[in-house]
Order: structure tokens, then sequence, then C-alpha cells
């Protein structure tokens, strides 16, 4: 298995304004499941397909294992690759798609028909053998793109959005299935998605990146509760975290027609700061609890296990996770308390997070 | 009930109850909004016989007369069906010599022209390089010079080239005629197969060229038919080029033999209308024939590749 490494790495398309990828430097650790994360247009797929070697960098270096890769041919590398239409061999059966790499890497017949008949089993695909790519479902194509990059053993496993033309359901199953089928492999394996559901239930670490820069590296939980910014406050979670603007107001940060809370003790502090919390870290509290504001409900979205209640708390619109047998009415009043452990702060100007 | 909508998909004539006549009136009521009514159908059956028939009539006449002994300018049915004119152009125009000329060239032309063509297009659908647009464009102006301005430089170059009466002259322009046309046609076919086919092939460990041989031309095969079919029939049909390059009649081709036909035999004051038509079904034959086979490949190719793509 193998260890992937970018080190500054530039890529910059002709007739584009900005870098697909900017100065980006991360590891993937030998066995781990990175998840690239970030919106469309933010240079995930570059960098994938850097690493594939469809794409070479302007600048920086790629190695794998240690060594670079810049230069080298895609098929020296040994990686495998999931498209997101899953380019499997049009003109070619289920089976002939799975063979197609074992006979490029000339792998006795013997050999072959024992890793066809694991990779099979593995992903339940052993019905579907003999069928052409277009006598297949959505579902049944994914399993055997994946098939045919797991059959190859690669050093590396690299998906690009693998379960964005899946419907909801199967993709909620494929998504655990990746994740058992990595861990069972020991697979290294980058993974890139804009869905944060996704990054969050299978990755070992995400990779937030917009706009060609890498915003953050951390492992979901870490990511989840300590945001490095503004954007990946905004971007991780459903719904994402709740962004206030406060001012300070003698040893408090005050929240416009809201909530006060003590300021930390640290400083310097920036000018202008942010107050972000997440949906959970708000209680639903009796009026004239202390610390407690009044908020004004517009809409409450019950989700079974839980409601999304949308209000209006001072000027800004905040959404409340609640139990589900709370579910106040559009236009009543009810009184809000943040948890004192779930405040994180950023700095308005640069969006970076600078304390709790 | 839906077992009669089944057996009966055109709702039955005789309803039992008057709510099914009802349903019966609806039905019909909707079918003539969909369908038209007769007097409609008459009337677009028989615009489309009157232009089947126009198109056809050459074609009835060039059989009739091929086999009628004392063939005429309008069609008519033989009065002594014989295989007379057949023989006659056999024996004495050559007919079996350029017969065998034009299928050698016009496969041979095919062949050429389908490798230069799929290696010309996919380089200009794929590979970035300076002037692309310049030479893509280029290409397609060549294709707008009339074949007649051609004729003078033509010659000459095949003269200096010691190039006329010889088969690989005629291969060689034949392909050129085309060439453009079907480098723009196939680069189109080219653009519609995904990136990610070939970019596949590569990381399963092939070669571009070889990825390009396994993965993308099997799935271009529908344009490969398409252009070997263009390809063929433009060589099986040239005939300016070949007045100019062939004198040899060893050499004489199908479309220069039917030119022939017409003039050897009493000028053109006096045709002998059942010899021309002799040559002109051994001249369509075999393009009929090959289109189609060929119309049938197409679509069954255009099927296997579109799904799961």
């Amino acid at each position: 298995m193998a260890e992937i490494q970018f080190e500054h790495v530039v890529k910059q398309f002709t007739r584009q304004a900005t870098p697909a990828v900017d100065d980006l430097s991360f590891t993937v650790n030998d066995g781990e499941l990175l998840i690239l994360l970030g919106p469309s247009g933010c240079g995930k797929t570059t960098a994938l397909r850097m690493i594939a070697g469809l794409e070479e960098p302007d600048a920086g270096d790629i190695r794998i294992d240690g060594q670079s890769v810049v230069g080298v041919e895609p098929k020296e590398r040994d990686i495998a690759l999931v498209f997101q239409q899953y380019a499997l061999y049009p003109h070619l059966s289920a089976r002939d798609n799975l063979l197609y790499p074992l006979k490029v890497q000339k792998i006795s017949k013997q050999e072959r028909q024992q890793r066809i008949d694991q990779t099979a089993e593995l992903l339940k695909i052993g019905h579907l053998l003999d069928r052409k790519p277009g006598q297949l479902s959505g579902g049944e194509q994914q399993r055997v793109a994946l098939g045919r990059a797991i059959v190859r053993q690669p050093r590396v496993f690299l998906m690009d959005e693998p379960l964005s033309n899946l419907d909801a359901k199967l993709r909620t199953h494929m998504r655990t299935e990746i994740k058992t089928l990595q861990q069972q492999l020991g697979a290294t394996m980058a993974f890139v998605t804009h869905d944060q559901a996704e990054a969050m239930t299978m990755a070992d670490r995400i990779a937030v990146m917009n706009s060609g820069r890498l915003q953050q590296l951390a492992t979901p939980d870490e990511m989840y509760r300590f945001p490095a910014n503004l954007f990946v406050a905004e971007f991780l979670g459903s719904p994402p975290m709740n962004t206030l603007p406060v001012h300070r107001q003698n040893g408090h940060l005050a929240v416009p027609g809201g909530w006060s809370v003590p300021a930390p003790a640290h400083s310097p502090m920036p000018e202008s700061l942010v107050l972000g919390i997440r949906p959970e870290a708000i209680e639903v509290v009796p009026s004239g609890t202390p610390g407690a504001s009044p908020a004004s409900v517009i809409v409450s979205e019950p989700l079974g296990s839980e409601v999304i209640v949308n209000v209006t708390l001072g000027e800004t619109m905040v959404r409340v996770r609640t139990a589900p047998d709370i579910r106040p009415r559009p236009g009543e009043l009810i009184h809000l308390r943040p948890h004192p452990d779930g405040i994180r702060l950023f700095d308005k100007e640069t969006g970076a997070y600078v304390g709790a | 009930m839906s077992a009669i909508a089944e057996e009966r998909p055109r709702a039955p004539s005789r309803p039992a109850t008057s709510e099914a006549a009802h349903v019966h009136q609806r039905i019909v009521k909707r079918r003539r909004q969909e369908q038209g009514t007769r007097l409609e159908w008459a009337v677009v059956h028989m615009l489309y016989l009157i232009i089947v028939l126009f198109f056809f009539a050459p074609f009835l006449w060039l059989l009739s007369a091929a086999f009628d002994g004392d063939a005429v300018a309008y069609i008519r049915w033989p009065a002594h069906p014989t295989f007379a004119n057949f023989v006659y152009i056999f024996r004495h125009f050559h007919i079996g010599r350029a017969l065998a000329n034009s299928l050698f060239i016009s496969t041979a032309t095919m062949l050429l022209s389908v490798v230069l063509v799929s290696l010309a297009a996919y380089s200009l659908s794929r590979l970035a390089f300076g002037l692309k647009s310049g030479v893509t464009y280029g290409v397609l102006v060549l294709q707008t010079m009339p074949l007649s301005a051609t004729m003078i430089p033509v010659y000459g170059l095949a003269r200096d080239l010691h190039l006329r009466n010889t088969y690989l002259g005629l291969i060689l322009v034949h392909s050129a005629i085309e060439m453009p046309f079907l480098i723009w046609l196939m680069k189109g076919f080219f653009d519609t197969i995904p990136r990610y086919l070939e970019e596949a092939a590569w990381l399963d460990g092939r070669s571009k060229l070889r990825a390009w041989w396994e993965v993308v031309l099997p799935v271009a095969r529908p344009g490969l038919i398409v252009i070997a079919g263009f390809a063929f029939l433009n060589a099986w049909s040239e005939v300016l080029m070949v007045i100019i390059l062939v004198d040899d009649p060893g050499k004489s081709t199908i479309p220069l033999a039917f030119y022939q036909t017409f003039r050897s035999n009493g000028g053109y004051n006096e045709v002998n209308y059942g010899l021309v038509a002799a040559v002109g079904v051994i001249y369509v034959l075999p393009v009929i024939t090959l289109f189609f086979s060929l119309r049938k490949m197409m679509v069954r190719g255009l099927m296997s590749t579109s799904r799961g793509l």
C-alpha cells in the first residue's frame, strides 16, 4: 500500500484567471480514506486527476511512496480511479471489463479467474458478469466499476464522486459498503465529493477545499467541532453552523437584539468578530431563564427524530435543532440560550477561527 | 378488461353497454386527434407514393431495360426478357475487368481512408497543439474547393510522379477527395466519445495508442462504418478523376466503362438503351447492396454504443 504527498502543488488551466489548485499541500497516509470535500469548481477533482496522472501540476511535487510521480505516465502509476460516470468499456461485458486491467498486467489465467471470483463475491456481482454495461442499472454499473478497480489490487484507489449518480437510498448503502471495503482491503483511498454527509460518514480525515486552496485538513469530528474558518463552518453540517455578527460591549460579546456572552480572556482579538454556533448547541428554554433571548419562529421542519426550527434572533436567521416534541408554530415567540461550549469565534475580515 | 384491451388494442367495434359505448367514442375521438381523419391519411399516403415513384422510376427503367432485347427510353415490361445485354457487355466492353478494377480501387481507398481519417480526426478531437483551430478549419476549407478546379494540377502531378494509369494514383486521389469531409465527420464522432473511457484504459495500464485501438475505436465503430461507406461509395462512383488519370482500357473503372458504353455505341444520336441499362445495373447493384448491409450495421452499432456510455 502507499502514501500520497502533495507539496505546494499549483495547477493553472489556460484561459482561467485563477489557478484550479493553488499551493496545495497534504498527505494521504497509508491505509487511510481521505476525502477531498468542497463545492464544485474548488479544484478537488483536479487534485485527484493529478494523482492519477491525467493532469500534470505546473509547480510543486506529488509523491507516491516517497517517489515523485510528476511526469510519470498514468499507466506507470499503478493507480485505480473510479470515475463519476463509471467509465465502463461499453463494448465489453462486465467480466471483460474486470479482465481488461488483468490482461494488461499479463496475469496468469488461473490467477485472473481467482481474482474475478473473489471480486465478484465481494461486490455480489457474480450474476451480472455476462452483461454489457448498457444492460446494467446505475448501481450495478457502479459495482462493476468498483470491481474493476479492486481486481487490480493497485497501490492507491481514487474515487471521483462515484456515488453522485445514484439515488439517495442506494447512495447511503454504498457509502457503508465502500468504507467497509476500504477497511477490509486496508487500502489508501482518496475520495472526492461535494456531499458533506458523505464526507462525514466515510472519511478518516477530510480535506476541505475552496477556490483551489486547502481550507482545513482534520478528522470529521475535529472539523465539525472546530472548523478552521467560516467557510468550513458553513459548509459542514446539515443544517450548517449559524453565524452571527457580534460587537464588543464592556467585556462581553453582544449579538444585536439577542445574546450577550462573556468575551474570551485571551487576547489579542480582531476588531470585528463573527459568532458561530451549531444548531444543536442552542437550547429552547422557558422565558426568564438567565442568558436566554426571545426569537420569533419562521418555520419548523420536522424530520422525525428531530425538528429544525428556523427563527429570527435580532436581525439574523438562526436554525435550532430541537427534540421532536418541540414544534413551535410560525410567529410564536420562543426563548433560546446558547450552550457556552458550543460558541466559536471567527475573524470577520479573514474568516479565520480565533477561539472558543 | 385488461385482457380484452390487450387482445384488441383498437377498441371493440360493438360495445356491449352504454358506458362502454361512451368509452369507445372517446377512444375513437382521441385516435382521430392523434392520427388524423381518413382523408388526411389518404392524402399523406398518396404524397408518399408519388415521391417514392418519382425516385424509384429510373431504377425501374434500368432494371426493365437491362433485360429487354429491344429496350426503349421509357419504362415497359420487356417483350422478350433476355440476358443478352449482359453477355454482350461482358464480351465487348471489358466490364468484368472494369468491375474488378473498381472493386479493388474502392476497397483500397476505403481502407486507406479509414486508417488516415480515424488517426487525423482523433488527433483533432483530442490533442492540444499549436494552430489547432487553424488546421481544423483549414481542412474544412479544402472541402469547399470544387473538384474540377483541381483537374489540371492533379493531372500534372500524376504525370510527373508516374501515377497515371496506376491503381496507386487512383487510390490516392480518391482518398484525398473525400478526406476533409470524412475527417470532420469522424472528428464529430470522436467528440461524442467521453474522454474518461480512454483515461480509464490508460489507468488500467495501456499506452495511448493501445487505448485508442482497444477502447476508442470499438466504441467509434458506427462512425468508422459510416466513414468506410462514404469512402467506398465515393471511390466507386467518381468519374472525373478517372477520366483524366486513365487512358489504358485495362485500368478502366465501372463509371468510365459506363461512360464509354454511351459513346462507343453509335455516338449520342443512337443509344443502345439495353446495353447502357445493363452496365447501369452492374454499376448500381454493388452500391445498393452495400448501402443496405451498412444501414443494418450502422443501426445495430449505434444502439450498442449509445447505451452504457
